[in-house]
């Protein structure tokens, strides 16, 4: 419990309608999109201004209090979960596109803008800021940059950081200091913004974001195909970009969640299918249209089940019924384990298919969905935290998964980041020096370890990092 | 864990609160969100608040303004992968407290006492529009600045004037088409507080459009407030089953019930949804609910009339006229394409869409009652949407949103006239 005397500063600093200190506040602020992380903090503040968010960090330092920056809450590690209290700095109010600047191809935003807000003012001018988390309708700009978030387009287009020109970042003393700038070719120094993009609030809060746009796309066409089983579907898509179609999207959902898309496929073939594949080809309107008859003709190679969308209408059912799986799986079990490991493309069916004989052997649950076509994963292991022997089987079984990943060249988290829930496997996924590093550059930018305490690196610290650590009082 | 039985209503819709993933796409949505920016106010942190409630860790009253903080627009329903309803929970557990804690004072007397004695409420209302007279100054047309009895909707809001008539004091009971006419249905009327009290003018359009276009329509005087401040509002679901079971017996005998307000079609369609506790209720009300028809969709899908029945009065002909889709019309009724349908058909007026017609514009009765300021924010962007049409006239279909857009508009100096789709007919 911090001292009321901070809780009456922070009042001051930013105003008594920007702080929040009542129980059922804190409570509000005590989860994230995680159902295995929960901790409330003593005290919310939502500064309106950089010069605030500097204000409270640095009376935060001087009294030792652990800050927990915060956008949408909608990550998936734990990462703004206040696992150590203390004052949760949440950006939502920090929310003014200050600048879409259409000649130079950049945009100025602050960290709280919600992207899907962003994205409608983008659209508007006929731009197009590529990332895309599928939690656009709540996530923030601020939280995009800290987990450099990446979605299905980022196939084609790559993720977060290939888009952060500058960044202006608050460190845990208060300083506030400009990284980067306004152009995409900048040699001035170390990279210091690509520091803090997938920084996950360790490091300092992100106050503004300069990034990079793109023209948007004059036309889009969605193919979608169902396979038998996993391997033809990867095959397919390697022998799609084997054939010299990038698309931009490739996404792909198994069984498990195909109830979201009853209606919209027939019942004959989802019943008979394993996988859905969805892809989506974008650009001038000619080149779409040549590469989807590639696309279907690769496709029809493996499958007799395929199908264009007319128009963005019908595109817009099957793509809102993939972003339906985190929600359409979470309710298959009490808790699941969500995975994000990335292994190379062709190693996609022997990742599965190792993956699935693990399940097997921990009798677990096993459901597959992501972005194939990056060879980004979310295999979910479901299960029930309230049954500590399944709970535990469960537990067995990612590790084994995430042994398969690494073993297969890939990495432990495609775009989820570490936070609370992947940091016992950090050390089996980075080279020892490389942490090294790591602790050393957090030492120089926050000394005091006030930013986000507790998160990516297991601490050999006193409070036991719980799952089931419940503390809604504070 | 509290006992259940502290929380029956809510116990009911279980299934909503734990369909819930957090996935946080309810966000963008969430008008109250829009605004505040908090956890505490979106979907996702009212059902977290509610699962805390019944978990025991916070308490009915560190929850109660939280919840009370929401217009049950149902906008994140509608983007929610899951489906779940969030209204429901939040209806649920404000009727849990107000089981377990009361009502505070002005709403036990008002809710309890005024709302379902029909005739007492009037005169009330009658009283409190002398005293506004007297005391307070007339501002543009009928627009007045309104306080005392309705300081509570008040607080500075441009009200129009309570009607010198009321509806139920100027149409008979049973009003046939004119002579010549041939009665195709015989309908009945339910008129709502508003179109009653404040404006009769379009009860009276609607039972002569509704005549002479072959329908006889009866106005049953054992009508009465449609109960959506009692029940849904303040929670109250005991009084609220009283007025239920009030309106089910007045409409007994009528095939279909025509409203002219998408908050009480709504809220009487879901009597069964919350109110319905005994086996003959739950008949009763699901009947009900199945005779319940928004004018425009009983003009629409019942009368099918031709684009020729809806002659436009002559001061709105030429006009550009945009609409404002009510929460509980598209959303609650899935009223949607029949008054746009109406407002496209018809060559005397220029018809343009509003960008974001179906977001909730903050009026949400009590809601906008106990949080004006809060409630004025959100009717800002639809006043902005309504200022891009270019339009000169609004038309809806909820008196409730007509209130909301008439005090948005004068807030802003704005010229359009606000009314009810039908008052645009002759
Ligand atoms: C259904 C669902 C689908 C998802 N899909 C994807 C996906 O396709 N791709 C993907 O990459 N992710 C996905 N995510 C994860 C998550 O939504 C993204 O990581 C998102 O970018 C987080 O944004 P946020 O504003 O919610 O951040 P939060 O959850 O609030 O915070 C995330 C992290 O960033 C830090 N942070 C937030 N703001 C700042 C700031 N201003 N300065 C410094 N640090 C800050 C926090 O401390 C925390 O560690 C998904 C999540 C859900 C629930
Ligand atoms: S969209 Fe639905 S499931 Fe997701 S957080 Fe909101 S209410 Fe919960
Ligand atoms: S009903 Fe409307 S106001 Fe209430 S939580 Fe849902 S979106 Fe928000």
């Amino acid at each position: 419990m911090i001292d009321s005397n901070i809780i009456d500063r922070l009042r001051r600093i930013a105003g008594n309608e920007n702080v929040l200190a009542a129980r059922e506040d804190l409570l509000a602020y005590s989860y994230d999109a995680t159902n295995t992380w929960k901790h409330a903090p003593d005290v919310v503040v939502l500064p309106v201004n950089v010069a605030q968010v500097s204000e409270i960090l640095r009376l935060a330092s001087e009294n030792r209090v652990p800050v927990t920056p915060r956008g949408g809450g909608t990550n998936v590690s734990g990462g703004s979960v206040p696992i150590k209290g203390g004052i949760v700095l949440c950006t939502t109010r920090l929310d003014r596109i200050i600048e879409i600047n259409r000649a130079n191809l950049h945009a100025v935003v602050e960290p709280g803008v919600v992207l899907q807000d962003f994205n409608t003012a983008l659209a508007r001018q006929g731009l197009f800021f590529p990332p895309d988390p599928q939690s656009f309708a709540g996530c923030t700009m601020g939280g995009v940059v800290a987990e450099n978030s990446g979605g299905p387009s980022c196939l084609k287009y790559g993720v977060t950081r290939q888009y952060v020109l500058g960044l202006e970042v608050v460190l845990a003393d208060g300083t506030v200091v400009k990284l980067g700038g306004l152009t995409p070719k900048n040699r001035t120094g170390y990279e210091l913004a690509m520091l803090f993009t997938g920084s996950e609030g360790t490091l300092g809060v992100i106050s503004r974001i300069i990034l990079r746009l793109l023209p948007a796309p004059k036309a889009s066409r969605t193919i979608v195909a169902a396979f038998d089983d996993v391997a033809t579907a990867g095959e397919t898509v390697s022998s799609i970009i084997a054939g010299s179609v990038l698309p931009s999207k490739v996404e792909f959902v198994d069984n498990w969640t195909f109830e979201k898309f009853r209606g919209l496929l027939p019942d004959e073939t989802l019943d008979s299918s394993q996988v859905i594949l969805l892809i989506q080809v974008d650009g001038l309107p000619e080149t779409v249209e040549a590469e989807t008859q590639l696309v279907e003709a690769t496709c029809q190679q493996n499958t007799p089940w395929i199908k264009v969308a007319v128009d963005s209408t019908e595109a817009e059912r099957y793509w809102q019924a993939r972003r339906a799986h985190f929600s359409d799986i979470s309710s298959r079990a009490h808790t699941i384990v969500n995975e994000d490991v990335s292994v190379p493309r062709d190693k996609i069916a022997e990742f599965i298919r190792l993956s699935q004989e693990s399940a097997r052997r921990h009798d677990v649950p096993i459901s597959f969905a992501g972005h194939v076509g990056d060879g980004n994963f979310h295999p979910v292991v479901l299960t029930d935290n309230r049954d500590r022997e399944h709970y535990q089987r469960a537990l067995m079984c990612v590790d084994e998964i995430i042994e398969t990943a690494l073993s297969l060249g890939g990495v432990l988290s495609g775009e989820h980041g570490i936070g609370l829930e992947k940091q016992r496997f950090l050390k089996k996924a980075l080279d020892p020096a490389a942490i090294n590093i790591m602790k050393k550059i957090k030492d120089v930018l926050d000394p005091l370890h006030i930013l986000n305490p507790g998160k990516i690196w297991e601490e050999d610290s006193k409070i036991p990092l719980n799952p089931f650590r419940v503390n809604p009082s504070g | 864990m509290k006992s259940n039985t502290d929380f029956q209503q809510i116990e009911r819709f279980k299934e909503d609160l734990d369909r819930c993933t957090k996935c946080g796409f309810c966000m963008a949505s969430c008008p109250v969100y829009r605004e505040e920016r908090t956890e505490g106010s979106v979907a996702r942190g009212k059902i977290m608040l509610v699962r805390a409630l019944l978990d025991g860790e916070i308490t009915a009253d560190e929850m109660a303004e939280q919840l009370d903080r929401c217009t049950l627009c149902l906008a994140c329903t509608e983007n929610c992968p899951a489906g779940t309803r969030v209204p429901s929970v939040v209806a649920a557990a404000r009727a849990d407290k107000v089981r377990l804690k009361g009502l505070s004072f002005p709403y036990r007397l008002v809710y309890r006492w005024l709302l379902p004695r029909r005739r007492m409420f009037g005169y009330t209302l009658r009283l409190a529009s002398w005293f506004q007279g007297i005391f307070l100054p007339r501002t543009e047309g009928t627009i007045r600045h309104l306080s005392f009895f309705l300081s509570a909707l008040g607080k500075g809001r441009h009200i129009p004037q309570i009607a010198p008539r009321f509806l139920r004091q100027t149409v008979p009971e049973v009003n046939k088409p004119p002579a010549g006419v041939a009665v195709k249905y015989t309908v009945g009327y339910f008129t709502g507080c508003m179109t009653d009290f404040v404006f009769p003018e379009l009860g009276e359009k609607i039972v002569s459009f509704l005549n002479r276009n072959g329908v006889a329509v009866v106005v049953p005087r054992g009508q009465g407030c449609c109960g959506a401040p009692v029940f849904l509002g303040a929670g109250d679901f005991a009084t609220g089953r009283r007025m239920a079971d009030a309106n089910v017996k007045a409409f007994k005998e009528l095939d279909y019930i025509i409203t002219d307000c998408a908050t009480c079609a709504s809220a009487m369609k879901d009597y069964v949804r919350f109110l319905a506790d005994t086996d003959e209720r739950k008949r009763d009300y699901a009947a009900y609910a199945g005779r319940i028809k928004d004018i425009t969709e009983f003009l629409v899908d019942v009368l099918k009339l031709p684009p020729s029945a809806y002659r436009v009065a002559p001061e709105y002909r030429g006009k550009t006229v945009t609409w404002h889709e009510p929460c509980h019309l598209g959303r609650y009724l899935g009223v949607r394409e029949q008054p746009r349908q109406i407002l496209k058909s018809i060559p005397d007026i220029k018809y343009v869409e509003m960008p974001d017609a179906a977001r909730c514009c903050g009026m949400a009765g009590t809601f906008s009652i106990n949080f004006y300021e809060l409630s004025k924010k959100i009717a800002d962007k639809k006043v902005a949407s309504i200022a891009a049409t270019g339009a000169g006239i609004v038309v809806t279909g909820c008196p409730g949103c007509e209130l909301q857009l008439i005090d948005g508009t004068r807030r802003h100096n704005m010229p359009q006239k606000v009314m009810h789709i039908m008052e645009l007919f002759e």
